[in-house]
């Protein structure tokens, strides 16, 4: 057996590298879209890539919120992801739960049925949805945008995963102690499953941020409308796009996930220890 | 039990094993179990079933601009698509597609957890942004910024390969490369979701595990083929699976960047759908192809539960 | 404290979203939806909102909410979906095709009796004629145009000059098409660095029908029962196409509609095929001199035209119907389709809308934009037929093909008769 010596200073640069490098090639698209919100029209389409924009424009931004109401836009989209996850949190905490933990009839095929929802596509739903919200009177909502998605079998998979993988003897002991089911899966089970709530909400926050085409169909007024849909205004079937003003509609639109994104992920993934187990 | 929580937990044994017992027969009680599952239910009842159901039931019918009453016609557009040669074609689509972007995607999401995962100081925070953003911006915006970008004269792709010596491809200009353009385009803004999942999975590797692996002598790699990987089983499952189902509902990137085309060559399942229910206005057959969708899906996914599911390490277990 | 931290919050969330959307107060006004995609370039959601306004302003019975609903695509989903609901937006524009579609779904009602009143009988002759043939169907006007457009020809003349050819004089024929493009294609050893000509793919079929009428021919006939494709007008049609990408290779087989544009700004290309609808944003985007033409003819000029226009819905009241006219008479009268040609760069629909003053003034200061307009006498009605979408798939498909060379253009074109003919019948 080969002895290894443990070289920490070449192993992180090493792994520096390659990362730095990976990073390079996925953030180039960007770093191109960044570019182009910047540019006059005319500084755009060159017959090799310009990255530096110049003359600057700072006008595009502005004309972007000039075509329709962004702001607006802004916080209809905060209001439906963060409602859209709370009450997800909720349903596939419960449902992850029993899929991970308890044995009952029929478990395998509802679990199946759980799976069936991340499989639909969108273009199957939105007549019938429509059809419900409409008899339910709530067609140009925000909680219209929201409905569809509670229950989510994403995240009740995922989360059925992360608690199967928590010793079950942990349970065992708890019940012992007199603190079961609802207790036990509040106080214990979730904060173990942190890291795996965190990501979920990440993803779902992301996701539904770039909901389209429900949205679109399921509203008509602006004050509810959400940022894809602005988004949308500067893409054109008979004409391409409005290429400066779509970049900087775009820079926009992703700009609150990122800082969600970097907040989030400090505050709980990275500080966040394997503690759980021990003792 | 497995090895590892015999070492965290030190293996208390004996006076408990009855309790224990007592315990796992409370367990197995199916009453309450429902009532986690029923808001969940509610929804998935009034927003994913019944939609499903009404597809179902409107593949039996001939419905379409020129039959604009429907007709029950039992399995017809079953049979007719079984002799479609552009179904079958489509078909062939998403399995190149598939095998195109499930492996890399997977493999990548995984490589970069793993490489994130170590103590890389504050630069740390700027790859996990810059590796998962792509995942941020929306279909629709990254598509046309990909058109641009796979432009076989002035776009980037084709102006940095050229310097590695790469022959200029025409991307979406040929029907050989569009789906290949695609699939690039497609692990590009996938690969974060999972690389989340299995960072998100990796913190439940507990350090002490590699501390005494490498302490006994055992090299990088093979500390993570044999601790780490089987301890992110559940992940993978889980990550095969929703990759599975996403490159099945690809259908923004084609919509955007190619219709479909050139010559169908791009024409997938959920494209394919689309152009019956609402070009053709052929709600009928749009109905059936969908039906046929989530089957084809779930037959592949009973099967990965299966094979591979049967392979997944609990912890608990 | 984490626990109520997280509960007020969702609350929070819960109350907000119930309470800021409910349902509108009640009012006296007759209040009318008007859904409508952006299919160009500009803000044309905000000119839309503008005229909405002004309408509402002038007739104080009558409240007409614009809703925009994407690009053509996602509205007619949005009117599918509103239609099928059994609440269909009162006004709706959709791309011109889809009539027989709206025909199938009963959603829309013949305009004739508020066509002929309109304007003391001389409203609809004021439209061009190639933007009404799409509008007629047995016999009946069931929608006005609205938005319209036609492809047209663009040359870069910059480039022209460098190739030492005349710049003001782009081909007016087919075979000086070909012979220019092949002065105009440059090659670095394999690679091309700028083509010749490019026939914009994506809608390449609506090009095609172009090429079609340029040599004389007919694909469908107006009432959309026979089709044509295997004549021999057709296929020369293709052959000649084939002949530019596949033999001489004087363009790009395949292409997207839209980064062919940007290709053209870049001098990836030296003339292209492709809608009016980008004549603005090539003004703004390219750096050299280009010229707008008619496409080159064979036997005749030819073109068909595109857009959406303006319907009204079936299965609403008759009172609304009535403003629902009175909205699209005012959309359509020549003061507002010159202004709206301004602002968005469509073809103004009407004759007498060129004699408005902003009209004259504006194609005083640039002339290309008058091209598309004088284009129209040899224009015809895009193709329309039930399941026309279906239709168009087939002959993209053989069109890609044959622009390859996996099949003859007489034996696609031959594809195409054939299944399209089971299509219709099915």
């Amino acid at each position: 057996m080969r002895t290894w010596i443990r070289r920490p200073r070449l192993d992180r640069l090493a792994t520096h590298l390659v990362l730095a490098l990976v990073c390079l090639v996925t953030v180039t698209p960007y770093l191109w879209l960044l570019s182009t919100s910047l540019k006059f029209p005319k500084e755009v389409f060159t017959p090799t890539p310009q990255w530096i924009p110049w003359p600057v424009n700072l006008g595009n931004y502005a004309e972007v919120f000039d075509r329709a109401p962004f702001g607006v836009f802004l916080v209809n989209t905060v209001i439906v992801v963060t409602g859209i996850l709370a009450v997800q949190l909720v349903t596939i905490t419960l449902a992850g739960y029993v899929f991970a933990r308890r044995r009952f009839r029929g478990a395998g095929l509802l679990f199946g049925l759980f799976l069936v929802q991340m499989m639909i596509p969108i273009h199957a739903t939105f007549l019938p949805n429509f059809l419900t919200l409409q008899s339910l009177d709530l067609l140009n909502t925000r909680v219209a945008m929201m409905l569809p998605f509670f229950a989510s079998g994403y995240g009740t998979f995922l989360l059925r995963q992360a608690f199967r993988q928590i010793p079950r003897d942990l349970e065992d002991a708890a019940v012992i102690d007199g603190c079961g089911g609802l207790r036990f899966l509040w106080h214990v089970l979730v904060p173990l499953a942190r890291p795996t709530l965190v990501a979920f909400a990440l993803i779902s926050l992301v996701s539904h941020w770039n909901d389209y085409l429900w949205p679109l169909i399921v509203t008509d007024t602006p004050d509810v409308r959400t940022l894809t849909i602005g988004l949308g205004m500067f893409v054109q079937q008979e004409s391409g796009a409005d290429w400066t003003l779509l970049m900087a509609a775009t820079a926009f639109v992703t700009a609150p996930l990122m800082v969600i994104f970097l907040v989030f992920q400090r505050k709980f993934i990275e500080s966040f220890m394997f503690s759980g187990l021990k003792g | 039990m497995s090895d590892s929580t015999a070492v965290l937990t030190g293996g208390r044994v004996s006076g408990r094993v009855g309790a224990l017992a007592a315990a796992r027969r409370f367990r197995l009680g199916g009453g309450s179990a429902y009532l986690y599952l029923l808001p969940s239910l509610v929804f998935l009842a009034l927003f994913t079933f019944y939609p499903i159901g009404f597809s179902a039931y409107l593949s039996l019918f001939r419905w379409n601009v020129l039959n604009p009453e429907k007709v029950f016609v039992g399995l017809e557009n079953y049979l007719h698509l079984w002799q479609e040669p552009l179904f079958w074609l489509v078909l062939r689509n998403n399995l190149f597609y598939a095998l195109g972007t499930i492996p890399m995607t997977m493999a990548l999401g995984l490589f970069l957890a793993v490489l994130v995962n170590q103590k890389l100081g504050a630069a740390r925070n700027i790859y996990r942004v810059a590796l998962f953003y792509p995942t941020m911006v929306p279909m629709v915006a990254a598509a046309m910024l990909w058109v641009w970008i796979f432009n076989p004269g002035i776009g980037l792709f084709n102006y940095y390969t050229a310097f590695l010596g790469i022959p200029r491809i025409e991307w979406l200009y040929d029907r050989h490369w569009a789906l290949p353009a695609i699939i690039i385009m497609s692990i590009w803004k996938n690969f974060g979701y999972f690389m989340l999942i299995y960072l998100a999975a990796l913190q439940g590797v507990p350090a002490e595990l590699h501390e005494a692996a490498s302490i006994e002598g055992a090299g990088a790699w093979r500390r993570f083929w044999r601790i780490t990987f089987p301890l992110l089983m559940p992940a993978t499952l889980f990550v095969f699976v929703v990759a599975i189902i996403s490159s099945f509902q690809v259908f923004d990137q084609v919509f955007v960047m190619t219709q479909g085309g050139p010559a169908d060559q791009t024409n997938v399942l959920t494209f394919y759908i689309y152009q019956h229910a609402f070009r053709f206005w052929d709600i009928g057959m749009g109905a059936t192809l969908t039906t046929i969708f989530i089957c084809l899906l779930l037959v592949l996914i009973v099967l990965v539960f299966r094979y591979v599911g049967r392979r997944v390490y609990y912890e608990a277990d | 404290m984490r626990r109520h931290w997280l509960t007020a919050l969702m609350a929070l969330v819960l109350v907000l979203a119930f309470a800021a959307g409910g349902a509108e107060a009640q009012q006296k006004l007759l209040r009318l939806t008007f859904y409508y995609p952006v299919g160009v370039a500009g803000p044309l959601a905000k000119v839309i909102g503008e005229m909405t306004d002004k309408f509402n302003k002038e007739n104080p019975g009558i409240e007409v909410v614009p809703v925009y609903s994407g690009d053509y695509d996602p509205t007619l989903q949005k009117v599918q979906t509103a239609v099928m609901a059994g609440n269909p937006p009162d006004i709706f524009i959709v791309e011109i095709s889809e009539l027989p579609t709206l025909l199938a779904m009963n959603a829309v009602i013949p305009l004739d009796d508020y066509v002929k009143k309109a304007e003391g009988g001389k409203y609809w002759d004021d439209f061009f004629p190639a933007f009404r043939e799409n509008s007629v169907v047995r016999g009946k006007i069931w929608w006005i145009p609205f938005q319209r457009s036609t492809p047209v020809f663009y040359w870069n003349k910059e480039l022209f000059r460098k190739a030492g050819l005349d710049p003001e004089k782009p081909p007016q024929t087919w075979a000086e098409l070909k012979e220019v493009a092949k002065k105009l294609t440059v090659r670095e050893g394999s690679e091309v660095k700028q083509w010749g000509v490019t026939v914009s793919g994506g809608w390449n079929d609506w090009l095609f029908e172009a090429f079609v009428r340029q040599n004389g021919g007919w694909l469908i006939n107006p009432e959309g029962t026979k089709v044509n494709f295997d004549s021999k007008e057709a296929v020369e049609a293709l052959e000649f196409w084939v002949d530019l990408m596949y033999k001489e290779k004087v363009g790009p087989p395949h292409s997207t509609w839209g980064s062919t544009p940007p290709d053209f700004v870049a001098q990836r290309t030296a003339m292209l095929y492709h809608s009016t609808g980008i004549l603005t944003f090539l003004r703004n985007s390219a750096k050299f001199d280009f010229g707008v033409a008619f496409m080159p003819k064979n036997r005749t000029f030819g073109a068909e035209v595109g857009g959406g226009n303006l319907a009204i819905a079936r299965k609403i009241s008759k009172e609304r119907q009535d403003a629902a006219w009175k909205f699209i008479a005012w959309m359509t009268s020549s003061e507002n389709a010159a202004s709206w040609s301004l602002a968005s760069g469509y073809v103004a629909t009407r004759k007498s809308a060129y004699d408005v003053p902003a009209m004259k003034e504006f194609l005083a200061k640039d002339a290309r934009y008058l091209v598309a307009r004088e284009q129209l006498q040899y224009a015809f009605g895009k193709m329309m037929a039930p399941n026309f979408q279906k239709i168009r798939e087939i002959l993209k498909r053989q069109l890609d093909d044959a622009v390859d060379g996996k099949v003859a253009p007489k034996d696609a074109m031959q594809v195409v008769q054939k299944q399209v003919e089971a299509v219709i019948k099915r």
